[in-house]
């Protein structure tokens, strides 16, 4: 039987593993650190947040920069509702100019 | 103290949200009181070609007769197309009496199209030149003007 056969070869490393033992001793705290990089890696996401809070809380704190904020807000608002106003106008005015037409001329059909 | 940002945070949406639906309500409020009139139809006329008080009560009392005239020619023409049904549907040739019912469609078609430029031209004295003028050439081309043909047409030369 050659050493070389790969069922020998699997057969050899059966016996090594069940014969293996650890013998060095695992490092001083070892279980304390596994637990720390455990709550380290739970803490990472909500530090993000944290940070972010604490970022926005820092900005909103300087009188300027709230000012700016509540006014670009008050712009953007103002500009969306004109925008969204001008979009109801049209639909309204070219439905009723449809129907106008739609009333007064009886070969119109008043869908396109 | 602590608190300062975040009611800033809230203020600056309250105030965008506020102008949004402020803006929005005030200059949509008009339009929908249009819709919701009588005659929503003339109350755009009215506004679109600015007319006044004496103007609108004028063209709505044109109105109204006119489409009085317009009920009975739509009656004919309902009745001629049911004519033209029962014969097509008997048929499937041109008969003598098809294309007398035909050609009678198309005098009521005719004569419609002529009641309603006379309506328009009268609409128009009505108003002040320049948005009779204005009506004139809107309502033409919405109406007489804007033939099913054309339509053809341009789908033709789209498809080649």
């Amino acid at each position: 039987m050659s050493s070389n056969d790969p069922t020998n070869r699997e057969a050899m490393l059966q016996r090594a593993l069940c014969v293996w033992e650890i013998k060095d001793p695992l490092p001083p705290r070892f279980e304390e650190q596994v637990w720390q990089r455990i709550a380290r890696a739970e803490t990472q996401a909500p530090a993000l947040w944290a940070l972010l809070s604490s970022w926005i809380s820092r900005a909103l704190a300087r009188p300027r920069l709230a000012a700016s904020y509540v006014a670009v807000l008050l712009l953007m608002g103002l500009l969306a509702g004109y925008w969204q106003a001008q979009m109801e106008k049209n639909r309204t005015m070219e439905s009723l100019s449809s129907r106008y037409v739609g009333l007064i001329d009886p070969y119109k059909t008043s869908g396109p | 103290m602590k608190q300062r940002p975040a009611l800033i945070l809230v203020a600056g949406l309250v105030a965008g949200l506020g102008a949004y639906f402020g803006f929005y309500l005030i200059s949509t409020a008009r339009y929908h009181s249009l819709q919701h009139s009588p005659e929503p139809e003339l109350a755009w006329l009215q506004r679109e070609f600015h007319l006044a008080d004496a103007e609108f009560t004028r063209i709505c009392q044109l109105h109204q007769s006119y489409l009085a005239g317009c009920m009975e020619r739509c009656r004919q023409i309902d009745q001629k197309n049911e004519e033209l049904k029962a014969l097509l549907a008997a048929t499937n040739t041109v008969t003598p009496e098809i294309e007398k019912t035909l050609a009678a469609a198309a005098q009521l078609r005719a004569e419609c199209q002529k009641k309603m430029l006379l309506h328009f031209y009268e609409v128009s004295r009505t108003m002040p030149p320049e948005q009779g003028k204005r009506y004139l050439a809107w309502v033409q081309e919405q109406t007489v003007l804007s033939d099913t043909h054309s339509q053809m047409g341009h789908r033709m030369t789209h498809n080649e």
